[in-house]
């Protein structure tokens, strides 16, 4: 009973922050002490579907933004995780590309600007990409680089005895096998771009707008509903995977257990 | 294992798209603040490192990043632990399975803006605590927000990290079959606090330590929370770094420089010897 109890609560707790902005992104006023809004009103959500006010080409840009780099990281990792994982010092290119990572992305940002102005990157869509790739691609190889085990070894020297070409290995063994793990991969690569706001605002220069950085900038300027509305659009894209399978989010999970204790 | 001749064109590729970036990055980070580069650069000079290593705000935003990541570390795993033995697998079935997911698909600019509409003076919280009449207006609600305390920091943090941390210790206790290492305990006539004190425990924190090392330095690092719950002072590096960067006065930049190079090299470090220790483990268990 108790047990039940603290599931029902948890779970409470854990879906308030969501109905909570939702009320929030619907609230004409909600003045102390309600527990709910007085009035509500869906102008956001209007605008946002109007297209004015440029949320929507912001939400375009975004998912641009996060579909170009999960690709791309998505794909030149699956080639180079299998090197890393048959390469001598596989423990050592791990730990390397855990370094992205332990620098904040604040500092990574503050380290990159100086060599994207240089490289005329700074301020424009292909530098935040770029920026993004940093970490997407190197998060990319640690998710995969565990999937390259023995057996699909054999499984790659079975298709070249029989006579498969180098092109047939990868699209019609690799590829098709790996594709449960490749869509993990995409999402979570679509995700480190979709939710960054340091690099954003660092590479991008003030000149590159996605959902993060408006959600600043609502907040900032203490129109919370609007940023609430963006908050929740920011949410929709990953919720989304979460209820189709919410296998594509475990790999979050899995992922740090290669860092365990033996 | 394979052992290659020459460097594999994937990794060539991998390591000029991840750790070039990085080391070059880190290169013009040291040349700017040693004013070799830059819009005022005058040529080599030390006094920007001087200056910020001097200055007491530096090590007062290191020791407060430490102290925030590792308070909101410790916080959400004793969480945690106590919510797994609470709800003693419950976790994995039912619709509180994929709800743990939830918290993990939240931006921290998010999980920010959360924080303050929850713990604000006339947050959610407060809201309640009017209603059973615990306060009656929003300045009688504690403060937890942007205050030195750090407290509106750790506990979004908290709502962020508490169900990873969940997650992360059921499918360890799977993985390192930790139920069963409790049967056997108790039929050798251990209590249940002792099974949990003297094997749960040490085994699950052994088996995360690695993550959760992990885990202290992506805290510390954080950015986005601090930046929207946090005090102005002190502040949290990232935050600070930040803000030296942006300042409109062009000469602090060399000092924002001097800040990420000196945060850049203690996480970094900080991670390696992680990593290190762990391979001396390991290296000592297999010779074992």
């Amino acid at each position: 009973m108790m047990r039940r109890a603290l599931v029902w609560s948890l779970s409470g707790v854990l879906v308030l922050p969501l109905v909570m902005l939702l009320l929030l992104s619907v609230a004409r006023s909600w003045p102390w002490p309600a527990l709910l809004p007085a009035e509500l009103q869906t102008r956001q959500w209007r605008e946002l579907l109007a297209g004015t006010g440029g949320l929507g080409v912001i939400v375009v840009r975004s998912l641009g933004i996060g579909a170009g780099v999960a690709t791309l990281a998505t794909t030149l990792a699956f080639a180079s995780s299998r090197s890393v994982a048959r390469h001598a010092r596989r423990d050592q290119l791990l730990v390397l590309l855990h370094l992205p990572f332990a620098a904040s992305s604040v500092v990574l940002g503050v380290s990159l600007l100086y060599l994207f102005l240089r490289l005329h990157l700074a301020g424009h869509i292909a530098g935040v990409m770029l920026a993004q790739l940093v970490l997407a691609y190197a998060y990319a190889v640690i998710l995969l680089v565990g999937w390259w085990n023995t057996e699909v070894q054999s499984l790659e020297d079975l298709a070249v005895a029989l006579g498969a070409g180098r092109r047939d290995v990868w699209l019609r063994v690799l590829l098709p096998l790996a594709r449960p793990l490749l869509m993990v991969c995409l999402l979570q690569t679509f995700l480190i771009s979709w939710f960054d706001y340091a690099l954003t605002l660092l590479i991008g220069d003030g000149q590159v707008t996605t959902l993060t950085v408006t959600l600043y900038q609502y907040f900032s300027s203490g129109d919370l509903r609007l940023a609430a509305t963006c908050a929740l659009l920011l949410l929709a894209p990953p919720i989304c995977a979460l209820v189709i399978n919410h296998r594509l989010l475990s790999a979050t999970v899995s992922t740090p257990l290669d860092l365990q204790g033996d | 294992m394979n052992s290659r001749k020459g460097l594999d064109p994937w990794i060539g590729l991998l390591l000029v798209v991840t750790a070039a970036p990085l080391l070059a990055g880190l290169g013009f980070m040291l040349l700017y603040s040693t004013g070799v580069i830059g819009l005022l650069a005058e040529g080599f000079t030390l006094r920007y490192w001087v200056r910020v290593l001097l200055d007491g705000q530096t090590w007062i935003s290191l020791s407060y990043s430490a102290a925030i990541g590792g308070v909101s570390l410790g916080a959400s795993l004793a969480l945690a632990f106590a919510l797994q033995a609470a709800l003693g697998g419950r976790q994995r079935k039912g619709a509180l399975g994929r709800l743990l997911f939830l918290p993990m698909v939240v931006p921290p600019i998010v999980a920010a803006l959360i924080g303050v509409e929850l713990l604000g003076n006339a947050g959610l919280l407060a809201r309640l605590a009017h209603a059973i009449r615990w306060v009656d207006r929003p300045e009688d609600f504690p403060a937890l927000l942007y205050t030195p305390s750090g407290a509106g920091i750790v506990l979004t943090h908290m709502m962020l990290v508490v169900p990873f941390l969940l997650l992360l210790l059921d499918r360890l206790a799977l993985h390192e079959s930790v139920a069963a290492l409790e049967q056997v305990a108790r039929t050798l006539g251990a209590s249940r606090w002792q099974a949990w004190r003297r094997v749960r425990l040490p085994v699950l924190m052994r088996a995360s330590a690695a993550v959760l090392g992990v885990y202290f330095v992506v805290l510390m690092g954080a950015y986005e929370v601090p930046l929207l719950v946090g005090a102005q002072y002190p502040s949290m590096i990232s935050v600070l770094i930040q803000r030296r960067f942006s300042q409109f006065d062009l000469g602090t930049r060399p000092e924002a420089y001097v800040l990420a190079s000196v945060y850049a090299c203690l996480a970094t470090g900080l991670l390696l010897a992680l990593f290190a220790a762990r391979a001396r483990k390991r290296t000592r268990e297999r010779g074992a």
